[in-house]
């Protein structure tokens, strides 16, 4: 029951907490509870990044314990200021704080047909995180990574053991910067549940609702003129995901059989949530851009969330990005694009920075 | 050049799943041609529809494939950049869009072709039935608890199939060596793995020697894994077993720690 009580609060309430910041920064037809916990999610990994990284390259003993005292203290801070931001928000715009503007949840009324549409998709994702506990799935990289999350919990250091066999070993500069097993471990440690667990079966069923998430921001986005449209794209997108596996390299193969691995969050977050910012920051409609520069306080927490992910998806990300301020510039005629653009990539290219002054 | 254009193109067969006769590929080049012809909004065509295009091209290019190696010094995860595609979402979106106001009959002709082109995930050899919570097999667990200790580490030398799971279970639980050797394109070499795995039947003199100067407090070994002598006669106890191994205890062990 605490247990259950923890998992709530650190992977939902802290999060979306912590999502009402960036989500005031938004316009207000993307403000939704939804957005809120993705940005929140955004904000809370880079913040993780953050403190993390520093603790695994320069301290040497119990670093974890590091990380899990300053985390806490930030990710509390950072959710009371969401918080606090939500209500100032709400009394600015609504004197007697009926409707808080953040939502303004227009309820649809949508047909029968549309609503079936909803309850096959409900039931895709319900099959797939019924699937995600009761079935296991093999992983060569879990005797590396899960290992990681759970000697951090055991034993309190991070990444001063080869995960492999538990010698003594220097700092691994490829892993140790993508400190995605470390929040695992944050969890599991908050949870007091076996870190082992909370990867094979807590984390698919946040994770998997969460692309979800993105994928249903992005159906919203593009199809913003025809909603009824977005069930039938959602299904779409689950039915590929399950049948997606036409090889071990895919990521809808990642998503549902390493979805507790930072690389599975890469493919499967991450770059769909580039793709949605990008669609959010270039609308249609110019003069709603200016009210966007939430997503660019996204983009910026992306850029950090990539790396806590994977080191490798740093590069991926910028070349993406790289290449959509490029096809942005041309369709927009604006020579600023790929700049501003290029600018959020600064914590990417300290990340880099980083990584090359280690492995010197 | 060529030589590394063709390497890209196996690349790309193998992860879209050609030579297992996958075919979800063709949906997305054939969505992808339809929004190129179609779409009018601007950001999509540039997210959706440039933007992979140009990936594509990428992808493909000998120069970027050999800076991309260079830069990374990873071969291996090229195929990573067939994830920025972002397939998934250019089908859908074209599928959708193509099928206009018949989207029930448009959906369900969908979800038949992607059936019969995709791959059942849930049907992979890697999948199985949950045993417990850890998604670790039962037995592996087993074996953990029985030589997990209470304080401190041990060290263990496990069989193969034991090698990937029994660290999930306890970090307490060191290992003379781990997954690198199981991997053989790592190429990497251990004695120990040497004698325990490669040897037709263990040659148990030399095999103690070797576990001894890996400091292995324990020995488990298969049930059906031959010997050329029993453990027990080289100062090692059967300290417990399970239905599929035998766990030895190094009695020597104790006695060296006690004298140092």
């Amino acid at each position: 029951m605490i247990q259950g009580i923890s998992f709530v609060f650190w992977l939902i309430a802290v999060p979306f907490c912590i999502g009402l910041t960036p989500a005031h920064f938004l316009s207000e037809k993307r403000r939704n509870p939804g957005v809120a916990l993705l940005a929140g999610y955004l904000l809370m990994w880079a913040v993780f990044e953050v403190i993390a990284v520093p603790a695994i390259v320069w301290i040497q003993y119990d670093n974890f314990a590091f990380v899990l005292r300053w985390f806490m203290v930030a990710s509390i801070l950072l959710a009371i200021l969401g918080i606090v931001v939500f209500y100032l928000d709400g009394r600015a715009k609504n004197d007697h704080f009926e409707k808080p503007l953040l939502f303004y949840l227009q309820p649809p009324k949508p047909g029968l047909d549309v609503k079936i549409e909803w309850g096959l998709f409900i039931a895709l994702v319900g099959f797939q995180l019924y699937m995600a506990v009761t079935r296991a799935s093999f992983d060569g990289d879990d005797a590396y990574y899960v290992v990681e999350s759970l000697m951090a919990q055991q034993s309190g250091a991070m990444y001063r053991n080869l995960p492999y066999t538990g010698r003594s070993a220097v700092l691994d500069t490829r892993h140790a910067l993508a400190a995605f097993p470390m929040w695992i471990a944050f969890v599991a440690v908050k949870a007091d549940l076996h870190a082992t667990i909370v990867s094979h079966v807590i984390m698919p069923l946040v994770l998997i609702p969460l692309s979800y998430l993105v994928y249903y921001e992005i159906g919203k986005t593009l199809f913003s003129s025809a909603k009824e449209k977005t069930p039938v794209f959602m299904i779409v997108m689950g039915m590929l995901q399950m049948f997606g596996n036409v090889s071990i390299y895919t990521n809808e193969t990642f998503f549902l059989t390493r979805t507790w691995q930072g690389k599975s969050v890469v493919g499967s977050f991450v770059i769909p949530m580039l793709f949605l910012l990008l669609l959010w920051i270039f609308e249609e409609e110019k003069s709603e851009r200016e009210r966007e520069s939430g997503a660019w306080i996204m983009l910026v927490c992306l850029h950090l969330s990539a790396g806590m992910c994977s080191s490798i998806s740093v590069f991926l990300l910028v070349l993406l990005l790289a290449i959509m301020a490029f096809c942005f510039m041309m369709t927009e005629w604006d020579i600023m694009v790929p700049i501003k653009l290029g600018l959020t990539c600064i914590p990417s290219a300290a990340y880099v920075l980083l990584y090359l002054i280690l492995i010197r | 050049m060529w030589g590394i254009f063709l390497e890209s193109v196996v690349i790309f067969k193998n992860y879209v799943g050609y030579h297992q006769y996958r075919f979800l590929f063709v949906f997305y080049l054939f969505f992808l041609v339809y929004l190129w012809l179609t779409e009018k909004e601007r950001r999509i065509r540039a997210a959706l529809i440039y933007a992979p295009t140009l990936l594509l091209i990428c992808f493909f290019c000998p120069l970027f494939r050999k800076a991309f190696v260079a830069l990374l010094n990873d071969a291996e995860t090229y195929y990573r950049l067939l994830w920025l595609l972002q397939m998934s979402i250019v089908i859908a979106y074209g599928m959708v869009k193509l099928c206009g106001r018949y989207r029930k009959t448009g959906l369900v002709i969908m979800c038949v072709g992607i059936i019969a082109c995709g791959s059942f995930v849930y049907r992979s050899e890697h999948i199985t039935k949950a045993e417990n919570w850890y998604h670790l097999p039962e037995e592996a667990i087993e074996v953990a608890e029985l030589i997990d200790p209470e304080q401190g580490r041990v060290m263990a030398l496990v069989p193969a199939d034991l090698v990937y799971y029994i660290r999930q279970y306890s970090t307490r639980i060191n290992m003379p060596y781990g997954r690198e050797m199981l991997i053989a394109r790592w190429d990497y070499y251990h004695d120990l793995y040497e004698a325990m795995e490669e040897a037709e039947v263990i040659q148990t003199a030399s095999f103690v020697e070797i576990v001894r100067s890996h400091e292995c407090d324990y020995v488990i070994l298969r049930k059906d894994r031959e010997t050329e002598e029993p453990l027990s006669d080289y100062g090692f106890a059967l300290y417990a077993q399970t239905k599929n191994y035998l766990i030895y205890q190094d009695m020597e062990r104790g006695k060296i720690v006690d004298a140092v």
